[in-house]
């Protein structure tokens, strides 16, 4: 028997009356409730993320609006539509599992996968893009203090950029790990129908990574919009052909 | 409030597709706002284009709509982030430190070789660079 199986244990108050002790599979609420407080920890790191932006984006707003000019619109903008469906396809697999689909909860969850991994690739693809622009955290633009160095402002700018897509990214993994997890266990027959906490908290998760893109995406690609007009992806570059000026 | 219960999907779903037409048409006015309308409040409107999106996600996707206690847990946490932005924004734009701090010598782009390629970006400068510029003079050595 697995170790988290659901055995119902039952209490008995001095009145007689009896109620069923809830192990965490059965606690929806407190499972649920547990979770959110996780969650509120992730805003408050990013939150964090997002004040230092903040901080410095009003100290070096010039920069900042000529870096994010130069940031490719039309991959981010992809992406956010990636994760705009892959949200979908999360929601409705839960929809599926808590209407006793479980087949369908789990093409939905590949889907969700697939999306997922899209976006790495997506985003991948964009940071070999800035790479061969030479942006790159190492690279000589944003390092300070030589010939090739990019405005102070645009150091932090494209500091931060590759710091909190690049977290961002990692909970993207995270949660392609928790969704193969979450597979796992629902072929073991220990996320059903009924019991199906955790697979509405990592749909919770997957919204919570949507929800961040929600506000990385504006803040880092369409702040200097109007400044640069649009980035036409140069995606011939990566394949040794004429590379952008960025 | 959210429970356990099983659902019907036919009937359920309808909502989720509902929403991510209303995300989409969201997203394309984040795309369109820069060129089109309100130009010269680009952050701002890009963030409240963002907070809608946020109301409709955590609303429905994430099932707080009428959720009280998580509802007034979430919010809470919002105002201490909040909190603190605001905070942060009002210090910093009163920054008093210019003319000692290094960060600040090279906070304007007034100096840098590229500034001036986007008019723009310039013009939308000035409210902030009006205090820091104070120490431009300073920032070569850290440009170069």
């Amino acid at each position: 028997m697995s170790d988290h199986a659901y055995v119902p244990e039952i209490a008995t108050t001095r009145d007689g009356v009896e109620h069923e002790v809830q192990g965490w599979q059965g606690d929806f609420y407190g499972g649920k409730l547990g979770f959110w407080l996780f969650m509120l920890t992730e805003v408050l790191m990013f939150g964090a993320m997002f004040m230092v932006l903040t901080y410095y984006f009003t100290l070096h707003h010039a920069d900042y609006i000529e870096a994010s000019a130069g940031l490719n619109r039309v991959l981010g903008g992809f992406n956010t539509v990636v994760l705009l469906i892959s949200a979908l396809t999360m929601g409705l697999g839960l929809l599926k599992m808590r209407s006793g689909d479980i087949k369908g909860a789990k093409l939905m969850i590949w889907a969700t996968i697939f999306f997922a991994f899209l976006f790495l690739g997506v985003k991948a693809i964009e940071w070999s893009l800035e790479y061969q622009h030479g942006v790159f955290l190492g690279l000589d633009a944003l390092q300070s203090g030589n010939a090739h160095s990019k405005p102070f402002g645009q150091i932090l700018f494209f500091g931060m950029y590759f710091t909190m897509t690049g977290l961002h990214g990692f909970h993207i993994i995270i949660g392609i790990g928790l969704m193969l997890w979450l597979l796992k266990r629902i072929n073991a027959g220990l996320v059903t129908p009924e019991h199906h906490i955790l697979h509405w908290n990592i749909a919770l998760y997957w919204d919570l990574v949507h929800l961040i893109w929600v506000f990385v995406f504006p803040y880092f690609y369409m702040i200097g919009a109007d400044a640069g007009g649009y980035h036409i992806p140069d995606i011939g570059s990566l394949f040794g052909g004429h590379s952008n000026e960025h | 409030m959210s429970t356990n219960a099983t659902v019907n999907y036919q009937e359920e779903k309808g909502g989720y597709y509902k929403v991510l037409i209303g995300l989409l048409l969201l997203t394309t006015v984040t795309f369109i706002q820069p060129s089109m309308f309100l130009t010269d409040a680009t952050f701002v409107v890009q963030l409240l284009i963002g907070l809608i999106k946020a109301i409709i996600i955590l609303f429905y996707y994430m099932h707080l709509k009428g959720e009280t206690l998580i509802g007034w847990t979430v919010s809470f946490a919002v105002f201490i982030v909040f909190f603190f932005f605001t905070i942060v924004i009002y210090d910093v734009q009163n920054f008093q430190y210019a003319d000692e701090s290094h960060i600040s010598s090279a906070a304007t782009s007034a100096g840098s070789p590229t500034a001036g390629h986007h008019s723009t970006s310039s013009d939308s400068s000035h409210s902030t660079s009006e205090h820091t510029s104070g120490a431009s003079h300073e920032s070569a050595h850290s440009e170069h």
